[in-house]
């Protein structure tokens, strides 16, 4: 299947389009494709991922740039984003198990829904100065199961 | 972008979300409502019928409609909800305090109730 390969220096730009992912990619069915659902997941995360890092990444006074990779097989998707921002360290934002589930905040959801999301999710450097965000959604993820509350 | 607000009674406004509810507009939102808010309204449609994106923090400001309306038993209701935006309910369980309806209209009987 024909994998998503595209880099940005307009985060707005990079939001917008990701969003429309669920309509234009992947391509028609060949080898079985994951569902919809799935691939609404992947949209809503990849939108919360370069929100956040519209919002409150540290760019330097280097123009924001992200690269995003997806591959998808009947078993899954595979997403990446490289940026070069500053990084930080993403597990110290995840939420704990003794946050208040029921306090509906207005801010720090986007962490919980990436994480309901996805499995296998991380951000750290890599060996050129950039930061990878990686994550997969299996076929057969139920998000449901992870749900925040 | 301004958000499209229809007064549906004296208790009750209908907010079309239109296409997207995310960080770029949630301000806006926050201004839309809060105009009614001060004027005395409690009862709160928002129609998704055409809505491709609510992120975490569009999530965010219909909760702080919520927090203004709730201690005096305000209501906020989703209405028409599209695919996008069902996932995101779903995920966050926001369902639990937002009731649905198919359609503004079932919405709006219902408040009349």
């Amino acid at each position: 299947m024909n994998p998503f390969t595209k880099t940005y220096t307009d985060l707005d730009c990079a939001i917008d389009e990701v969003r429309s992912l669920s309509d234009d990619w992947p391509p028609p069915a060949q080898n079985g494709t994951v569902d919809d659902e799935t691939l609404h997941c992947m949209c809503l995360v990849l939108h919360e991922w370069i929100a956040n890092l519209h919002q409150h990444a540290h760019f330097q006074n280097n123009t924001p740039r992200v690269e995003i990779r997806l591959t998808c097989n009947a078993e899954q998707v595979d997403c990446s984003v490289l940026d070069n921002s500053n990084g930080f360290d993403l597990a110290s934002y995840l939420p704990t198990d003794d946050e208040d589930p029921e306090a509906f905040p207005e801010r720090g959801m986007g962490l919980r829904i990436i994480e309901a999301c996805t499995d296998e999710l991380s951000y750290s450097p890599t060996e050129d100065g950039l930061h990878r965000f990686k994550f997969i959604i299996p076929s057969d993820h139920d998000p449901w199961l992870n749900t925040l509350f | 972008m301004s958000f499209d607000a229809e007064t549906a009674s004296s208790e009750t406004v209908i907010i079309h979300v239109g296409e997207a509810l995310d960080f770029r507009n949630a301000d806006d939102f926050k201004a839309t409502f809060q105009e009614h808010v001060d004027e005395g309204v409690r009862q709160f449609i928002l129609n998704f019928s055409d809505t491709e994106v609510l992120d975490s923090t569009g999530l965010g400001s219909i909760f702080s409609l919520y927090r203004a309306i709730s201690p005096d038993d305000g209501k906020v209701a989703f209405a028409d909800v599209s695919e996008p935006v069902q996932v995101v309910v779903q995920l966050t369980r926001t369902y639990k305090v937002f009731r649905q309806f198919p359609s503004v209209e079932a919405a709006r009987e219902a408040f009349a109730e």
